[in-house]
């Protein structure tokens, strides 16, 4: 009686050292992203899967892309940032110019650093710093909308000539409202980019100067290959794009009706475009197009978002461990899925094998297959972006001549790379 | 007494710490702010008036926003009151559901301001639209609300108007105080309700019109979120108002510094208004009591 009454105790005592210690290091974390629909679903279901398995609350704080570089400023200002940050990888330097902006991931060990290469642990340092972890490598890909062309029986374009004589066919065959393809903000700016990037084989910024490596006539031509867009009738024009407010791509009846039958984004949003199509209507990533006389396909390819720790968290190892779960850890993996596009890391790679959406698979393979310069992260600085979006639309309105707009744009964007001289 | 002036202390407090966190010390923090190169990620360094000479020198854009915002200042304060004392003056009627016409005249003023209230103007206003639908079935050709930079501005500045229903209610109050006698004399002597309007009405309600003067001005020099929402300042910066440039300066291209000067000019700018309208409040808003003729 005496021994079972022990044993009671014992347990008791025991039962109740494990309770408290499952308490005591229970931490109450918060987690931002920004994203679509589906990688909304995936990451709350992968925090929870994955605040289960350590005992700690993970909170999402999500939105779409638009506001959240300024609502990541403001709390990174006031330091009330959430513990578990997505960061647009060009963004680093601005948030963590010396590499002290957030935690050291380096310091933190629950994360398993070797499922990263060199090239991607470098990517995410700044100064040295291991300031993120690369989530994947995304890049711009060709969407089509497969049923759009096949109504009009024309092929999908596998070159700009051929994307031309398709969109003059299509817009005789179903009407013209009809549209191949979409150019506003900064994909405009991309597609400038393309241009430019596949006849002369440089990105914007030449590392070795840290400044516009192309001339007034190169980018004269890229942005009147954005002109040509408009008067063939792939794109909209600014002023018709304007007409309807601001209002994103895939919230447009016209793309959910395939009456804008294509676009160039990243890769990893391929359902965020594909889910608003009405019942039928098929998306397709496809092949870099490719200009005549083209030195390069010109991808945009660059590490995608980075996964980082706030330097304030109260409890950075809770969270370095919500972050290991959700890269390199069965639960996470399992959920994340392909939501942020094919996983950098080696863990998620190897488990995730030939699961997720195949278009997603087949949109990074294109990315990681085609050719083109290494990409600065200035091609995405705040006042970069602006200058282009700036000058293009004052060019699409006629306030300006497609020379005038190259010569606007390199002489800002010259002006803000000076600044980090 | 020592007791009731701490609880009177107490009753104050909120106030008093609401009003130094949110509005006293981010105000004088962003006049300091205002002298200074400051990112948001490392200290402020000290530039003096570079910021506000860039401003006034070199600043295409910021001269460009001043003058969208002063015009779209210009239009829709006096389109709203106008308008506002037009329906208060209409609602002063004993008409029959007077009280349910009061109160749906009033509702956008508590929508108005919404996110949600942009976003569906938004789409009212859109190439293929409400407003442009009913345009057709009127036979009549569609209008390019967003899109042509003429016309952008003013569909902001609609929605600004919509709102009218504060001022209003402020009218219609003024309008109910009105000594009904003076209409009495009036009418005895003749007058038509025109004549009434413009010589009774209108010189007893020019303290609440200087009122509301004010704090629409004000309002419309503050306006945001209608013009972020719907056309984020474009096309051609034509509803590029002066908050979304200290907006963008601020938390887009992490000028803080350079923002806060912004500001400032802002404030500046609605301060000498504010006063000129009070100088000129002397010639043309009467009081009760007034010896003036």
């Amino acid at each position: 009686m005496r021994t079972k009454r022990m044993i009671a105790a014992l347990a008791t005592v025991a039962y109740g050292a494990l309770a408290f210690g499952t308490t005591a290091h229970a931490a109450e974390l918060r987690m931002a992203w920004w994203g679509g629909e589906s990688r909304h679903v995936a990451t709350q279901k992968a925090i929870a899967a994955c605040g289960e398995k350590y005992g700690h609350t993970v909170k999402g704080e999500f939105t779409g892309f638009d506001g959240y570089l300024e609502k990541l400023t403001t709390q990174m200002a006031g330091k009330t940032e959430a513990d578990i940050i997505q960061v647009n990888w060009p963004w680093l330097p601005l948030f963590s110019k010396n590499g002290d902006g957030f935690a050291n991931l380096r310091k933190l060990k629950a994360i398993d650093l070797s499922n990263w290469s060199e090239a991607d642990l470098s990517a995410g340092s700044m100064n040295g710093v291991l300031q993120g972890l690369s989530v994947s490598t995304t890049g711009r890909v060709f969407f089509f909308n497969a049923t759009t062309f096949e109504k009009a029986g024309v092929a999908i374009p596998k070159s700009w000539d051929e994307f031309f004589a398709a969109t003059a066919t299509i817009k005789e065959k179903l009407g013209k409202d009809y549209y191949t393809f979409n150019a506003v903000k900064e994909t405009a700016q991309l597609l400038t980019t393309l241009a430019v990037v596949q006849k002369t084989g440089k990105d914007l910024v030449d590392p070795a100067t840290n400044r516009v490596a192309w001339t007034p006539e190169e980018l004269t031509e890229g942005i009147s290959f954005l002109g040509k867009l408009v008067e063939t009738g792939a794109i909209r024009s600014q002023k018709e794009e304007a007409a309807d407010g601001n209002v994103n791509l895939f919230e447009k009846p016209a793309w959910a009706d395939g009456k804008i039958a294509g676009s160039y984004e990243w890769d990893s949003t391929y359902s965020k475009y594909s889910d608003p199509l009405k019942d039928g209507q098929v998306l397709k990533p496809v092949a870099m197009l490719k200009l005549p006389n083209a030195v390069t396909e010109g991808v945009y390819r660059k590490p995608s978002m980075v996964f980082s720790i706030s330097k304030n968290s109260k409890d950075p190892d809770a969270a370095a461990q919500i972050v290991n779960c959700l890269l390199n850890e069965p639960e996470g993996i399992d959920a994340l899925g392909t939501s942020r596009g094919l996983p950098a890391s080696k863990a998620a790679a190897a488990r995730l094998g030939d699961k997720g959406e195949p278009e997603v698979r087949a949109a990074n393979a294109i990315v990681v297959a085609a050719s083109g310069p290494a990409v600065s992260p200035f091609n995405e600085h705040p006042e970069v972006r602006a200058a282009f979006i700036d000058t293009l639309e004052e060019y699409a309105y006629g306030q300006l001549k497609a020379d005038e707009a190259a010569a606007q744009i390199i002489d800002t964007v010259n002006d803000v790379l000076a600044e980090f001289d | 007494m020592k007791g009731h002036r701490l609880l009177g202390l107490g009753y104050l407090a909120p106030y008093v710490i609401g009003l130094l966190i949110f509005t006293a010390i981010p105000f004088i923090s962003s006049f300091y702010l205002s002298f200074t190169s400051y990112d948001l990620m490392s200290e402020p360094r000290w530039t003096g008036l570079a910021n506000y000479e860039r401003l006034f020198t070199r600043d295409r854009t910021f001269i460009k926003s001043l003058n969208v915002t002063l015009l779209y200042v210009f239009l829709t304060v006096p389109l709203k009151l106008a308008f506002a004392l037009f329906i208060a003056a209409i609602l002063n009627y004993r008409l029959k559901f007077i009280g349910l016409f009061r109160t749906a005249f009033y509702v956008p003023s508590i929508l108005g301001g919404s996110i949600a209230i942009a976003v569906l103007w938004r789409y009212v206003f859109a190439s293929e639209g409400l407003a442009n639908m009913m345009l057709a079935t009127l036979g009549l050709a569609p209008v390019d609300w967003f899109g042509d930079p003429t016309n952008a501005l003013f569909t902001i500045t609609l929605l600004r108007c919509w709102q009218f229903g504060s001022a209003m209610v402020i009218f219609l109050a003024a309008l109910q105080s009105i000594d009904k006698s003076l209409y009495e004399a009036a009418a005895i002597d003749g007058a038509g309700k025109v004549r009434t309007f413009f010589w009774i009405t209108l010189p007893l309600l020019t303290p609440v019109i200087f009122f509301n003067l004010i704090m629409q001005m004000v309002q419309a020099f503050q306006e945001f979120n209608g013009p972020y929402i719907i056309t984020q300042g474009g096309p051609l910066k034509a509803t590029y108002l002066l908050p979304l440039y200290i907006y963008d300066e601020a938390f887009k291209k992490f000028n803080m510094g350079y923002a806060s000067s912004i500001a400032w000019v802002l404030f500046a700018i609605i301060t000498v208004l504010t006063l000129v309208a009070f100088w000129s409040s002397k010639k043309w808003v009467f009081y009760a009591g007034d010896k003036r003729n």
